[in-house]
């Protein structure tokens, strides 16, 4: 199979970018989208040329490295998979395909198809956490949690955080990746402890990193690598009205705690 | 209570605000339709029930600015989000191709325009009388404030007619996203009723439209005289 990539290039976060096109030879079916572009890669460095910057570490679909636009969507045009796993297959003989990176401002471009995705990482730092006591581990299932709870938490739980959400949302908006942490950990006996202020934090980090907000299109879902559903955006708007009532009846931290009641 | 404000200062506060407001809106709108329909009842219905809301004019005025600082309040809190959006992402795609994306919530800001001019000149026009004067207050038989000579005199003309179906369909196409979007905004989200749910905006649509249509259709084709 051959193909035409037009391929978003930048050299450097300050730069202006530009798409360039790239004809892609001898491509077998059986090629993952990256072993393809491995392959132009190879013959651009047997040119002298600059390959091509692509993000990939495991290639099999659970890192949530591989971030790349194919043709308008994050991921390509198959559902529930990452850009690794997608197969040249799935592509027509002859086709031109635009790769582009995932654009939002909180994901500056690092170089060509690779960005900065360490905003996603602050979120995490600002609530994305359990407190867990040091000493003797403890046994294995000595928390028991309902086999339906459990089962919930861990479909927010299996996020990658490869930020596809973000990329497909008109609005640039991390809401179902912040939605998957808050409802993983909130549906848990071992996330309860921070659970009022992890939501609150994760917010304001997610608003401070310049992610927009959610408009309830439900592109995120349909790009989701994981299938991680927005019913868990609805659980973030429940937890963060939760959180509202709660601390607003907490006192501040300027007040002395043994100071009595008014 | 600082506390409680810096809450509604969040991306989803503000949403939370922007679908209360937006649910306060829609529920006048239904309410407003169903005021209308008396039209089919005959004038002295229709010009009784208007009377009756001037007879208290508290409630009407409080009515008024309440529904204009509901608006106020929308319009503003939605800017607001839409500069962030935009600003959440200053270089778009290239090539973009939506796959679950509904017409209705990808063009809410547009709707939401057409909405706010057809508001303006429905007041205007219905309301203040500024637009075509030639109909405004006639006193009907009973003495009442002539408001069905004023509706029938209006949709005779083609061009007005043609400017409030434009407006309805504003309506209808914001409606269709906003009610849906506001449950999950609201954080309404259960297995046994997400279908309702998902079902309310374009019902609630539907339902707006077809009957603020019918009164302007019904004295266009000459139905109600």
């Amino acid at each position: 199979m051959r193909f035409t990539l037009n391929i978003w290039r930048q050299n450097g976060p300050n730069e202006n970018g530009r798409f360039i096109s790239y004809e892609a030879y001898d491509v077998s079916p059986r090629m993952s989208f990256l072993e393809m572009l491995d392959g132009v890669n190879q013959g651009l460095v047997a040119n002298g040329e600059e390959p091509v910057a692509f993000e990939h570490d495991c290639r099999e679909g659970i890192c949530g490295s591989c971030s790349l636009v194919i043709d308008g969507i994050p991921h390509g045009p198959d559902r529930g998979i990452t850009t690794c796993q997608l197969y040249m297959r799935r592509f027509p003989d002859g086709a031109i395909i635009t790769i582009e990176p995932w654009r939002a401002a909180a994901f500056p471009i690092v170089k060509d198809l690779v960005v900065d995705r360490s905003a996603l990482d602050r979120v995490m730092q600002a609530g994305g956490y359990v407190s867990v006591n040091t000493g003797g581990a403890v046994d294995g299932n000595a928390l028991l949690i309902g086999k339906d709870q459990a089962e919930t938490a861990m479909d927010a739980a299996s996020c990658i955080g490869c930020g596809a959400c973000v990329a497909a949302c008109k609005n640039a908006s991390a809401m179902l990746f912040v939605a998957a942490k808050v409802s993983h950990l909130a549906l848990l006996p071992q996330g309860k402890p921070e659970r009022t202020g992890r939501v609150t934090a994760m917010i304001e980090a997610m608003d401070r990193e310049g992610f927009g907000s959610c408009g309830n299109q439900y592109e995120c879902e349909a790009v989701c690598p994981k299938r991680i559903s927005v019913r868990f955006i609805a659980t973030l708007n429940r937890e963060y009205r939760r959180a509202g009532i709660v601390e607003s009846a907490l006192p501040n931290a300027s007040e002395s705690p043994h100071a009595e009641s008014v | 209570m600082t506390r409680l404000f810096s809450h509604f200062q969040s991306s989803v506060g503000s949403k939370v605000l922007l679908a209360l407001s937006g649910l306060g809106l829609v529920s006048y709108v239904i309410f407003h339709m169903l005021g209308n329909l008396q039209v089919f009842e005959g004038p002295h219905a229709l010009n009784r029930y208007a009377a009756l809301l001037r007879e208290m004019p508290i409630l009407l005025w409080t009515a008024r600015v309440g529904l204009l600082g509901i608006v106020v309040l929308h319009i503003v809190l939605a800017l607001q989000l839409s500069l962030r959006n935009h600003r959440a992402r200053p270089i778009g795609y290239a090539v973009r191709r939506y796959r679950r994306a509904s017409v209705a919530s990808r063009t809410m800001a547009a709707s939401g325009a057409v909405l706010l001019l057809f508001i303006i000149f429905h007041l205007l026009h219905l309301t203040a009388g500024i637009i075509d004067p030639s109909a405004s207050d006639r006193l009907d038989v009973e003495g009442h404030r002539d408001v069905y000579g004023k509706i029938v005199h209006a949709f005779q003309n083609p061009l007005i007619v043609a400017l409030y179906v434009v407006g309805q369909l504003g309506l209808g196409l914001h409606v269709n996203h906003a009610v849906s979007s506001s449950l999950q905004t609201l954080g309404l989200e259960h297995a046994a009723l997400n279908r309702l749910f998902k079902a309310a905006g374009p019902s609630v649509a539907l339902l707006v439209i077809l009957g603020n249509v019918a009164i302007i259709v019904a004295v266009f084709v000459g139905i109600v005289r």
